[in-house]
């Protein structure tokens, strides 16, 4: 009887991990939100491995640890994942790299005040494996039970995939962000730089200069007025500076002979 | 980023080969092709940064000019296109373009999209004399060439003061200078937009059969002023108002 009812669950968590993996492989290879996908991860850990709580936490720039996906909105929840900063599971394992678990806080623990609080909150076990992209350590994937009791091994084996999940989307959203903002980059240069050529014939035509003097027209124009050459063009391309103004600028009576 | 280093060493010396502007030879050497041209596109069109002759410069500049070809193509679907021969295929897809490199001598042409992790910065074409796919080997030497040429362009750039085009590249503007200093000239002459401008540049070339480039050179020397084709109508209250 145990063992049918033990082997139905086996089959139908087999099932819903599976479909996790599916779900969440198919939101990585078109456009996503990585926090809408940690938080969806948060989730089908609570529900994969029977954890009350779970929560993705990532280092920030100075290496403190924020909470970036969460399967509950609760503050106190919350709370456990920031305090962890000073001491707890997290730290520790973000610290070394290894999955840290206890199985019963109220027993012993190597951080008391994080154990203090935890136990009040109702969660006797905790776990914490590393978020990692080679021998980098991201953050970490943090889980409280409320039973008691340490993850099996199995279950510690599926919480580091879908900590492995979280580290691709994370590293992945990134690569493509940097990316992004470098063509963005190059774009607006290659924009502005045309942008110029363009104001030059504007200028050459209305003051029937050459592209030489229209250049010159131009950067007189943007130091005078403490703008930078760049903009400048754009403006005058845009229409939201007149050529004229340019021109009276900086030459305000122009008998156009006088010139060399 | 995380590259490679046998990548990151072929990056440092691809930005060594922009400042000589040899990058297309390089790319005809490693493939043993007739000709390679490599073209930098930002949100404006933009032209070449180096191409390795002035055969396959008529080409390129063709494209540029009539927005309609393999490399744009490219661009656009951010696939490699490859065109092994101008079959009837290719004719309907770029007629202007398959006229044209069939009167140059040009058999093949093979455009692959310059991109990375979503980047978008152009397009490296390759140009064979004769019919034929590339070699699997050219190919796989193609596909490697586009990951050195996407991150050396743009680590070009980001080595510029920001806003500023890196100098290295300043080619690929250079190239069109006079066709956008004339697109400002006539704007001004018909009280329209650049945008608009370079369309009627386009249109005159097309009607005379010139190409863009000459009729640019014409209006940037003051040989030609596009308000000249208009004055009757314009006298009429084109437009009215």
């Amino acid at each position: 009887m145990a063992s049918e009812i033990d082997e139905s669950r086996a089959r139908t968590r087999q099932a819903l991990t599976a479909s996790t993996f599916v779900e969440i492989v198919d939101t990585l290879v078109g456009d996503f939100d990585v926090i809408e996908v940690l938080t969806l991860l948060s989730a089908r850990c609570v529900e994969l491995l029977g954890a009350s709580a779970a929560g993705i936490l990532l280092a920030d720039a100075s290496g403190l640890l924020r909470v970036i996906g969460a399967s509950t909105e609760q503050i106190e929840l919350l709370e456990l994942f920031q305090i962890q900063n000073d001491d707890g599971p997290c730290l520790e394992c973000f610290r070394t790299g290894a999955t840290v678990m206890n199985g019963d806080l109220r027993a012993s623990s190597p951080w008391p005040e994080f154990a203090i609080e935890t136990v009040r909150a109702g969660f006797p076990s905790v776990c914490a494996v590393p978020l990692r992209l080679n021998d980098v350590i991201l953050g970490c994937l943090n889980l409280f039970l409320s039973v008691p009791a340490p993850l099996s091994p199995q279950d510690v084996a599926l919480a580091q995939a879908l900590a492995d999940v979280a580290s691709i989307a994370i590293v992945q959203d990134e690569v493509t962000r940097k990316a992004a903002i470098r063509e963005g980059q190059l774009r607006r240069a290659l924009d502005s730089r045309i942008a110029i050529e363009q104001a030059k014939g504007m200028i050459a035509e209305r003051g029937r200069v050459d592209m030489d003097e229209a250049f010159s027209r131009l950067r007189a124009f943007a130091r005078n007025n403490n703008r930078g050459l760049s903009e400048v063009a754009e403006s005058l391309v845009a229409g939201t500076l007149t050529i004229d103004s340019l021109a009276q600028v900086r030459r305000p009576p122009p008998p156009p002979s006088r010139r060399d | 980023m995380n590259l490679e280093q046998s990548t990151r060493i072929a990056v440092a010396l691809g930005r060594e080969a922009a400042r000589s502007s040899s990058l297309c030879g390089v790319c005809v050497e490693v493939l043993v092709v007739a000709g390679a041209g490599i073209t930098i596109m930002g949100g404006r069109q933009t032209g070449p940064v180096c191409v390795s002759n002035k055969r396959m410069a008529a080409l390129e500049d063709l494209q540029f000019v009539s927005g309609v070809g393999p490399c744009q193509d490219a661009y656009r679907f951010g696939h490699p296109v490859h065109a092994p021969r101008f079959d009837a295929s290719a004719v309907s897809r770029w007629p202007t373009f398959v006229d044209l490199a069939n009167a140059s001598g040009v058999g093949a042409v093979f455009a692959y999209p310059l991109t990375n992790n979503g980047a978008k910065v152009g397009v490296l074409t390759i140009y064979q004399d004769h019919e034929g796919d590339l070699t699997e080997a050219q190919n796989d030497d193609s596909v490697a060439l586009v990951e050195v040429l996407t991150e050396t362009v743009l680590s070009l750039q980001d080595a510029a003061p920001v806003g500023t085009l890196a100098a290295e590249l300043e080619d690929s503007v250079m190239y069109r200078a006079q066709i956008y200093q004339a697109s400002g000239m006539v704007a001004v002459q018909l009280h329209t937009s650049v945008a608009d401008a370079l369309v009627r540049i386009r249109a005159h070339a097309f009607s005379n059969s010139r190409t863009v480039s000459e009729v640019a050179a014409d209006i940037v020397t003051r040989r030609l002023r596009l308000v000249d084709d208009r004055t009757d109508r314009e006298g009429e209250g084109l437009n009215g108002f």
